[in-house]
């Protein structure tokens, strides 16, 4: 599609899928390439990288590389699993509303509004809080999906809305099509590229969000993940014993993680609003 | 009498981010007397959008000089500090009417402000009661309903007023020379009716005089412009008057211009309209030879190789070494 | 009258859709901490009951049940008993109006880890700590990046060729990554400031020089943390919309009229503020997150540390006193700046003047 075409010759589009390709591949090749073991002590607590333990060890002796590893792959999860969650919810809130117009979508706007104006961390606390023994991560990435869909309702009513008014919608309108039909058959098809990217910056998100809700000890239970290896570091006084080894790394890749989502936004957006595309 | 407007060959390039040079108006050399109006016609992407920049003295990067000169009253305004072509040349000596009235006035500023700002931006006066009287009066002797005009934000004014206020606003220092560019496109008829009316009350009532008048439409033309110019990448390519260039157009190019243009004259009607095939030639390339060679329908095998210039035919200016 | 004034009608309009949205915040801060297992009174039972009898236990447990509201009391407060002598206990919903009525007094009950010490008190005691950092810094950081992104897109000289990667990459990084990194490097590796904490903690709080002076240095980091991201977020923001202001047709137009300088930097900037504006009223809540984030991090005695022990310490009374504040806070300011806005726009002016 056109669309695609204009994204990939932006600079900011490709910069931002970069960076997510590459958290990906560290994320799902060293454990095909080498043994990460998270269970098994490889040293003394907070020992500083060698050429053996590229990233040192945590507070336990063990080994922060594998951690690191194992924590990425549980938040990408949550981030998919809430991206996943988000998307849906957001597009048929978005897409119903944008479409009907008219009473249904003055409500459907004010109850975005609604969740939009709460603040979601308040809710994700709240959430997280009250369950104190099962927080798994599915469970967690359901919790995230659930509050953080409104910047998608938000989009997508914005792109549905501005199909309603085209030709062929009115058309399959008049030939007698109901509004699942019009909806599955002439408005989703075209929006396909653009919920593309909503998916990929909700899921983006959703790993934001879980940092930050693990990194306050909310997070999943007895499970690694990167918001979880920041809440130790913490909690272990990594900070003033300056094993900068068991907390940078998780800041890191957390930081190009959101530096990609910001990048891949504003090029989406300079590319799907005609208002800034001159 | 001498000339209020004199161009004197006169060339204006653009210069992209990647250094690349587009010379849009490559040597427009015309007069204006005072109390006339010319016409401009030619396809989109001829240089008439340049040209008037260059007119206005207007020159801020991307765009730049290459060389010529604009003199109104005898003053190369090209050559003035920008300082001095802010306060005494833009608005004053001469001044715009551009097209899509509809996005040229701020939204969040109601209209009376924004004339007042013009005025007070030339010095003439730091008066409240003197401006806003005199914004009044010039508002009603327009036409416009000078009280609910003035205090209303443009997004309260429907699109053929919002024209019209911006040429009451272009006019309000009675510049020397008014450019009004594609003044009522986009409008519906009856509010073109209206902008065309009133530009002809600020002829008769001596508040306009010289104009230069760009447009695609042909009964516009004719009957508003006195002579025309026909502009063709970047270059006038025949300059004569109204019946001249119109009927008896003597360059190949206004005669399939003018072919193109539609017009539901009586005579006329028989004529089908010919769109002109190809395209204009790339401004960033060098070229010589006839510009318009290419999709000339009577080209003969030397135009690509011979530089054009304007040469005096039957009574007017054509840029062919073939015609007659 | 109502019919004739426009913005009043405008005003009652938005008000009372953030009452609804009020209303349904409260809900929600009601629900869900009572969607898990934990129960106040059973943790609180779960630290006194190992040292007393039987029947002193019972009474302590009614006692509690009492005060948290969960059984039927009459009017002078004796507990309602059923046939068999146990307490009737109140529906949920009784349980709810009950929770209403004392958040809208500003009563949310007492603290059960540091019982029986109201949340109100410890709210009172965090709050001034918050608002003195996050006021000065979210105010300030949002003129101040503002102003600058508004003077780099007029000036796009060398500061905006500096400045705009710059600010780029700073905005992008979380905000509790940023605070982890401000403390390391300076409080940890170069140890110009004090690390964790509001204060010095051998020195007593009170109005004196070597408080305030030990307060000032234990501020200057949480504050730098919280203003230089709303800095960096907001000059970007006010940069784009600015250039693109200075790109329009109404510009161009002055411009050729012989407009000033100074009246065309007016007009872009006032216009550029509008969706600024409108942005601040969608992403306030999370720049309150950020900030509280921020508190969490430099275990700074304010709303977001009290936020934190509590989360840490299951005493769930303070997680929902200080969760309700802060929504409320956040609901407020997003009021307050659909008015403003309201006010400023001429084109919603305009749109509600013409349904008069």
């Amino acid at each position: 599609m056109k669309l695609l075409r204009h994204l990939l010759r932006s600079p900011g589009f490709l910069v931002g899928a970069l960076l997510l390709l590459a958290t990906l591949l560290l994320a799902f090749l060293p454990p095909l390439l080498m043994e990460l073991d998270t269970s098994r002590r490889a040293g003394l607590a907070y020992m500083p990288p060698t050429s053996g333990r590229w990233l040192g060890t945590d507070h336990l002796g063990l080994d922060m590389f594998a951690l690191l590893v194992s924590g990425l792959r549980s938040s990408l999860y949550v981030g998919f699993l809430a991206g996943i969650v988000a998307t849906v919810l957001g597009t048929l809130i978005g897409v119903y509303g944008g479409y009907k117009g008219g009473w249904i979508d003055d409500v459907l706007t004010a109850c975005t509004n609604l969740f939009l104006v709460i603040p979601s961390l308040i809710v994700l606390i709240l959430l997280s809080g009250s369950l104190q023994e099962g927080r798994s991560l599915t469970l967690i990435a359901l919790f995230i999906g659930c509050t953080t869909w409104t910047w998608s309702a938000r989009a997508v009513r914005a792109q549905a809305a501005s199909l309603r008014s085209r030709d062929h919608v009115a058309l399959a309108r008049i030939n007698g099509y109901g509004t699942l039909g019009i909806v599955c058959l002439h408005i989703l098809p075209y929006l396909l590229s653009y919920l593309f990217m909503v998916f990929i910056l909700q899921t983006a998100s959703g790993i934001l969000t879980e940092s930050v809700i693990s990194m306050l000890g909310l997070g999943p239970y007895d499970t690694v993940s990167l918001g979880n290896l920041l809440n130790q570091a913490i909690r272990n006084e990594a900070l003033s014993d300056g094993a900068w080894w068991a907390f940078f790394p998780p800041m890191l890749l957390i930081t190009v993680i959101a530096f990609a989502l910001y990048v891949l936004n504003t090029s989406m957006e300079g590319v799907f609003n005609p208002r800034l595309r001159k | 009498m001498p000339a209020i407007l004199e161009v004197e060959d006169l060339r204006l390039h653009y210069l992209t981010r990647l250094g690349k040079r587009v010379q849009a108006v490559d040597g427009v050399s015309f007069q204006l007397q005072p109390g006339e109006i010319l016409g401009i016609a030619g396809e989109s992407g001829c240089g008439k959008t340049t040209l008037v920049s260059g007119l206005m003295g207007l020159l801020m990067p991307p765009l730049h000089l290459s060389s010529g000169a604009v003199r109104i009253a005898g003053r190369d305004i090209l050559r003035l500090p920008p300082a001095e072509v802010r306060r005494s040349v833009l608005g004053r000596d001469i001044a715009m009417i551009p097209q899509g009235a509809l996005n040229s006035l701020n939204p969040t500023r109601k209209i009376r402000d924004l004339a007042t700002d013009v005025i007070l931006a030339h010095d003439e006066g730091a008066d409240r009661r003197a401006i806003q009287e005199r914004l009044r009066e010039r508002f009603t002797r327009i036409g416009l309903e000078a009280d609910a005009v003035l205090n209303a934000y443009p997004v309260q004014l429907p699109a053929g007023m919002k024209q019209r206020v911006v040429i009451g606003i272009s006019t309000l220092l009675n510049p020397r020379i008014v450019i009004a560019d594609e003044p009522s496109s986009a409008l519906d008829v009856s509010s073109q009716k209206a902008v065309i009316q009133l530009l002809f009350n600020l002829l008769d009532e001596g508040i306009v005089s010289s104009m230069v008048f760009i447009t695609h439409e042909l009964p516009l033309l004719r009957h508003v412009a006195g002579r025309i110019a026909v502009m063709y990448a970047g270059q006038i390519v025949e300059i004569g008057t109204t019946e001249q260039v119109i009927f008896d157009g003597r360059q190949p190019y206004t005669r399939a211009l003018m072919g193109s243009m539609l017009s539901a004259e009586p005579g006329q009607k028989s004529r089908k309209p010919v769109a002109i095939e190809g395209a204009p030639p790339n401004l960033g390339e060098p070229i010589s030879g006839c510009r318009f060679a290419v999709r000339c329908p009577v080209a003969q095998p030397d135009c690509p190789q011979r530089d054009q210039v304007l040469r005096e035919v039957a009574g007017r200016h054509v840029r062919c070494h073939h015609a007659h | 009258m109502f019919r004739q004034h426009p913005t009043l009608r405008y005003i009652t309009a938005r008000a009372g859709w953030y009452a609804l949205t009020f209303l349904v915040a409260v809900t929600i801060n009601f629900w869900l901490p009572r969607l898990g297992e934990a129960n106040p009174v059973d943790t609180l039972m779960a630290r006194v009951s190992g040292s007393m009898d039987a029947q002193a236990a019972r009474e302590r447990e009614e006692s509690y049940l009492r005060e948290f509201g969960l059984v039927q009391t009459d009017d002078t407060g004796k507990i309602l008993r059923a046939a068999d002598g146990t307490p009737l206990r109140t529906s949920i919903l009784t349980q709810f109006l009950r929770y209403l009525r004392m958040s809208l007094q500003g009563d949310f009950g007492r603290s059960i880890v540091q019982h029986p010490r109201p949340v109100s008190d410890i709210i009172l005691t965090a709050l001034p700590w918050t608002l003195a950092l996050q006021i000065p810094a979210l105010v300030l950081g949002w003129f101040i990046g503002n102003g600058l992104g508004a003077l780099a897109a007029y000036r796009r000289g060398v500061l905006d060729k500096v400045f705009y990667p710059v600010a780029l990459l700073v905005s992008a990084i979380p905000s509790f990554c940023f605070g982890i990194l401000l403390v390391y490097i300076f409080g940890v590796q170069l140890e110009w400031l004090p690390t964790l904490g509001g204060y010095d903690e051998a020195l007593n709080p009170g109005f004196n020089a070597a408080f305030l002076s030990s307060a000032a240095t234990y501020y200057i980091l949480p504050f730098l943390s919280v203003f230089l991201l709303v800095v960096g977020g907001q000059a970007i923001g006010m940069r784009s919309m600015c250039i693109y202001e200075l790109g329009t047709d109404y510009v161009r137009y002055a411009k050729l009229m012989g407009v000033r300088e100074s009246t065309i930097v007016r007009y872009m900037f006032r216009n550029a503020m509008l969706p600024q504006l409108t942005g601040l009223a969608l992403t306030l809540g999370g720049m309150v997150g950020g900030a509280l984030i921020a508190e969490m991090v430099f275990s700074y005695p304010g709303l977001g540390l009290s936020v934190l022990t509590a989360i840490q310490s299951l005493d769930y009374p303070v997680i929902t006193g200080c969760t309700l504040l802060v929504t409320t806070c956040v609901l407020v300011a997003n009021f307050t700046v659909d008015i403003l806005i309201g006010f400023l726009d001429p084109r919603i002016r305009a749109a509600r003047e013409g349904e008069a």
